[in-house]
């Protein structure tokens, strides 16, 4: 059991800044992040014995996934909302304004994922930040082989309109 | 490819999901489409600041302690073992206790057939009344012994290599009636006893008795008793493609 334990630390906690970050994508806000991670790793170190070797990180960002899936019905959270997020409600500042820092397209960016519907901020956290192929997609969000190609086409397009409202409005 | 396809492949592309005639074509097209040349520049520079923008949420410090404390306060579940459970030895030893009164109280059915069909067998030999139907044709002798018994024996005319059908007959064994089959093998004589199960479906079990061997096997249909002077050889061959024959239906 003590192996066991010390297995699944060695196995599962280096994708822990992975495991927060799909979180934290999926229910917005820090806190509630970290409480999801949390209890996906106490998920999934119960159900380790069922882990047959294959992809941790792959299997615990499953289970981070499913967990603020649960979460998100609970608290019927996705509005598609602007989230509380210091972040994001820093006003936008006279020099922000006159010229788009890189600073300020990344948190364009943050502020314009966290307006799309979860199903489309997982799939390009999946595909973009995990690099995760269509197959695999397909297979761990059960989608059709066909759907992950337009799913993802719809997603971008999405982002991009969110990025170009908020550009606009910032410029004014 | 026009330009509005390729739009629509750039984001493919950039994934490297394009197949292989998708891919040529977008290039061919990229190469001579400046327009097309500088959407992909667009969409590969958004990609990058999609990335940066996200990988700025990094787990707080504080969160892999807390997981780690969590996870170490929540025991991994120990794999459930059989062996460590106490009661599995308080009920085997209970078990083994009943099992070895009522072998006391009631000796081993085998053994107590395989005697009689031992003595069923050695009485036919010296009075040389192997058979009352001869025949090694099971069409001959299966309707002979059903019409003589409360049921229809199966019937295997040759059960292995070297055994033949000599015939049947009707015996007693525990005061019920019971087909005898007789089989040769070479100059060896095989008595197989055979009954519905009443009361109890016999153990597998193999034993000498007054220079025979013996053995016993249930199916679930029948009982059966098999005395010889066969080799263990021999004897295996025997029940072994008895037991698949009937199994798998070849018998009558």
């Amino acid at each position: 059991m003590r192996e066991q334990q010390a297995r699944f630390e060695e196995l599962v906690l280096p994708h822990l800044d992975a495991a927060y970050r799909l979180a934290r994508l999926l229910v917005k806000r820090d806190e509630d992040a970290q409480d999801i991670v949390q209890e996906a790793y106490i998920k999934a170190l119960k159900a380790f014995e069922g882990f047959r070797g294959g992809n941790a990180r792959a299997w615990i960002l499953m289970i981070v996934r499913n967990t603020a899936y649960t979460w998100l019905k609970k608290h019927h959270a996705d509005h598609n909302v602007i989230p509380f997020d210091e972040a994001v409600h820093q006003p936008p500042t006279e020099e922000s304004l006159s010229e788009s820092s890189y600073e300020d397209r990344l948190r364009q960016f943050r502020e314009a994922l966290a307006r799309l519907p979860v199903e489309f901020r997982e799939i390009l956290v999946l595909r973009d930040i995990e690099g995760w192929s269509y197959k695999e997609l397909a297979s761990a969000l059960k989608l059709p082989a066909g759907t992950v190609m337009s799913r993802l086409n719809r997603a971008r397009q999405h982002l991009r309109e969110e990025i170009a409202k908020i550009q606009l409005r910032e410029s004014k | 490819m026009k330009c509005e396809e390729s739009h629509h492949f750039i984001d493919t592309y950039l994934d490297g999901e394009l197949d292989f005639a998708q891919q040529v074509e977008l290039e061919q097209h990229l190469a001579n489409c400046p327009s097309c040349q500088s959407l992909l520049e667009e969409r590969r520079a958004f990609r990058a600041f999609f990335v940066a923008a996200v990988n700025e949420y990094k787990a707080p410090a504080q969160l892999e302690a807390k997981v780690l404390a969590a996870v170490r306060r929540e025991p991994a579940k120990e794999r459930f073992s059989f062996f460590r459970q106490p009661w599995i030895y308080a009920t085997a030893v209970v078990a083994i206790s009943v099992c070895l009164a009522l072998r006391i109280l009631f000796p081993d059915a085998e053994k107590e057939f395989s005697r009689e069909a031992v003595l069923l067998h050695s009485r036919s030999l010296s009075t040389s009344h192997l058979v009352d139907v001869a025949s090694p044709n099971p069409v001959v002798v299966k309707p002979w012994l059903t019409a003589r018994l409360d049921f229809a024996p199966p019937l295997v005319g040759s059960p292995a290599a070297g055994f033949s059908l000599v015939g049947g007959r009707v015996a007693e064994i525990e005061n019920r009636s019971v087909a005898a089959l007789v089989y040769k093998h070479d100059n060896d004589v095989v008595s197989l006893f055979c009954w519905p199960p009443d009361k109890e479906h016999l153990a597998a079990s193999e034993r000498s008795i007054d220079g025979y061997r013996v053995s016993t096997w249930s199916n679930g249909q029948c009982n059966y008793v098999l005395v010889s002077k066969l080799s263990d050889q021999a004897m295996h061959d025997f029940t072994d493609s008895f037991r698949v024959q009937i199994q798998s239906g070849a018998y009558l």
